[in-house]
């Protein structure tokens, strides 16, 4: 449903999404340094990393709910920092976001919450609003619990809800953040079907932010890996696998030890416990 | 119903609600209730002292309310209370000799002016003037006669003329 | 010595930080009010929750206030032989004073409680950020409905309750303790104006209701994203609006007198 945008048509080839030089400083921490990636159109991208790396940071300064020290961040050849209000909300009506609680609107039951979108941004027939609902619904095999109440639902029936939400608008762009935390695996299994059907068969980009490696590995077509601010890998879920780095080894090898240590940054051992004898 | 219309239902109810118990306090427990709506004519009265009249008060005539206190002003060269009063022209028949008596309900009740009818044949119009009044019992001016003893005196009932 | 300064001014600039931070909110939701009036839905529906669903605690609240005050007047007066101006005094207090204050006490705790509650918890499972998501600004369709909502529903329902207030009043000085009927309304009617008190008393229900709207929503949206920081901004709005009301009601009695 997204109008054709010219600089999409312009840069088919060129990735949705291109970083450059992003840093972002939180609270005093520096949670990106001079990061650089692309996002590539029509794949499911993971990103991933330990947390606390500010992977659904990343997501926030893609749709604009947060904004980069330095550095730029472009979707669809539109610098996100830069549009007027305005043109961010054009932006994010041509993305979807599926929170980690799923985020439906507790006022609103099933169809109302999927239907939200549609009624606020169109002035579409009840029964068009009605068609699209429950056409969304029936893709996330919902369709029956169109009257019940977000407080009623499963976690894994929310985020179902939430992904129709998402997608109500035929987005080019979705960004999941940690679709699959909290599920049981049957419901993970449901998710990331979801996932991989959407992007095949609607040919939406997917961004995907998870931990879950066994998930990511039957999904994604590209993975990035963040650390201490930083892209330490990049690849297809098998190359990253084969852990040549020592960042992909801890990751996905499981080692304790590595370039993410297990102690937390601490002043000596011998002094804290009053060894030394040098107080001061 | 769809819960919807219940809702807007609802809340309409308790807008009419607050503004029809507005509109009762307004309009039922303020003076608003003593704004006589039908027509009237005005006739003054001098008074030495009208004490705690103020506008609005009630004009009676045998208890019945027969009208209210427009105005009062000072007459400058008299150096008296001139009180305009509407009275309501279905009472058209009151006596011009008719005495005007500025009284008290209760000890410290509100005051309000109060009409004794008298015996001539021609009747008060538009523009009378009540010759025959009494001022305001000044409670001060009671106590100080029973101090004194000295009753009669000037300070009391100072009917004019 | 410096720490005492600090420790001493500390609460002192957290509280004008408090302020401060508030006063920008307010423009923040000025500015977006024209938006949030386009969703007269949301409006409508939080006037039901926040207006009529506080009815009938205002109502109760309001007859027995109105009883009471009867039968405290009724001795006073009668000491000085004044029971007649009873209606009067019951009026008065009611409209200038009483009917105000205690009704946006109770519409603080009642209301403005389940505004915090309600939207710090929108907060903090992300359906603000769902909403800025799907483009739709919260300021304009969470923020605005509910404020505009409480500076609707304050007047209208002190007006209920000083009628309730009333009608206590009445039960009791003319029912029960035997003051003439007629007695009551004259001496009433005659002594309450109806801009002097009645419209004054509304002047500060509309201002009581900006303030604990504002309050209110501004304490749920500002609301840490964890149960703890939902009931500490609950408690909060209960305790800055109490403060406010009350000082306020000083201020503007000073002014409007």
């Amino acid at each position: 449903m997204p109008a054709p945008n010219p600089s999409s048509v312009d840069s088919a080839a060129a990735p949705l999404v291109r970083v450059r030089g992003l840093t972002t400083v939180l609270s005093g921490q520096k949670v990106f340094d001079a990061l650089d990636l692309d996002i590539e159109r029509g794949k499911i991208t993971a990103v991933m990393g330990p947390s606390g790396t500010g992977k659904t940071t990343l997501l926030k300064h893609i749709t604009g709910q947060m904004h980069a020290a330095a550095g730029t961040v472009l979707v669809d050849g539109q610098d996100v920092a830069r549009l007027p209000r305005e043109g961010l909300y054009t932006l994010r009506e041509r993305i979807g976001y599926l929170f980690q609680n799923s985020a439906l609107l507790s006022d609103y039951d099933v169809f109302e919450n999927v239907a939200f979108p549609l009624r606020q941004h169109t002035r579409l027939q009840e029964d068009l609003i009605r068609n699209v609902v429950l056409t969304k619904l029936q893709a996330v095999g919902l369709r029956g619990a169109a009257r019940l109440m977000p407080s009623e639902l499963s976690g894994g029936m929310a985020r179902r809800v939430a992904l129709a939400r998402a997608i109500v608008f035929d987005p080019m762009l979705i960004l999941y953040d940690e679709p699959f935390v909290g599920l049981d695996p049957i419901a993970l299994n449901q998710v990331l079907k979801l996932i991989r059907t959407l992007n095949r068969e609607l040919g939406i980009t997917s961004v995907l932010v998870a931990h879950e490696f066994a998930a990511v590995r039957e999904a994604a077509d590209h993975v990035h890996l963040i650390a201490n601010g930083k892209l330490v890998a990049s690849g297809t879920p098998g190359e990253l696998a084969k852990g040549d780095s020592p960042w992909t080894a801890q990751f996905f090898g499981g080692a304790l030890e590595g370039p993410v240590p297990f102690q937390y940054p601490a002043p000596p051992l011998a002094p804290a416990f009053g060894f030394s004898g040098a107080r001061s | 119903m769809n819960p919807r219309r219940s809702y807007a239902a609802g809340t309409g109810l308790f807008i009419l609600l607050g503004f029809a118990a507005l509109a009762y306090l307004a309009t039922q427990t303020t003076s608003l209730v003593n704004f006589d709506s039908g027509p009237s004519y005005d006739v003054t009265a001098e008074f030495a002292n009208i004490g705690g009249l103020k506008d609005r008060a009630p004009v009676k005539l045998a208890g019945v309310r027969i009208g209210t206190v427009k105005r009062i002003t000072l007459d400058q060269r008299s150096m008296d209370a001139r009180v305009t009063l509407a009275i309501s022209d279905r009472y058209n028949q009151i006596p011009e000799d008719s005495y005007a008596k500025i009284m008290t309900s209760g000890l410290l009740g509100d005051q309000f002016i109060s009409l004794s009818p008298g015996g001539s044949p021609k009747v008060l119009k538009s523009g009378s003037l009540i010759d025959n009044t009494q001022s305001a019992l000044q409670i001060e001016d009671l106590i100080g006669k029973f101090m004194t003893g000295s009753g009669g005196s000037k300070a009391g009932s100072s009917g004019k003329k | 010595m410096k720490q005492l300064a600090v420790r001493l001014f500390d609460p002192l600039l957290d509280g004008l930080a408090n302020i401060g931070r508030t006063g920008l909110f307010l423009l923040g939701l000025l500015t977006a009010l024209p938006r949030g009036l386009t969703y007269p839905r949301e409006l409508l529906r939080q006037l039901w929750f926040v207006g009529a669903k506080s009815l009938i605690i205002i109502m109760i609240s309001g007859l027995f206030v109105g009883m009471v005050l009867s039968l405290q007047l009724y001795y006073t007066l009668s000491i000085f032989g004044g029971t007649s101006a009873l209606g009067t005094v019951i009026a008065l207090s009611l409209y200038r004073e009483l009917g105000p204050v205690v009704t946006a006490l109770l519409f603080a705790g009642r209301a403005g409680t389940a505004i915090t509650a309600e939207v710090g918890l929108m907060r903090a499972t992300d359906q603000l950020s769902a909403m800025e998501m799907m483009a739709v600004d919260p300021m304009a369709f969470v923020a605005s409905p509910r404020f505009l909502a409480g500076v609707i529903a304050m007047p209208l329902l002190v007006a209920v309750f000083n009628l309730m207030g009333i009608f206590g009043g009445h039960l009791i000085g003319v029912t029960w303790l035997g003051i003439d009927n007629g007695t009551f309304w004259s001496n009433m009617t005659s002594n309450v104006g109806v801009w002097k008190d009645v419209i004054n008393g509304e002047w500060k229900a509309l201002v009581f209701g900006v303030f604990i709207s504002l309050i209110a929503v501004y304490q749920g949206y500002t609301a840490p994203p964890t149960s703890e920081g939902v009931a500490n901004a609950t408690t909060r709005t209960v305790v800055s609006s109490s403060i406010a009301i009350l000082a306020l009601d000083f201020v503007m009695t000073a002014f409007l007198m």
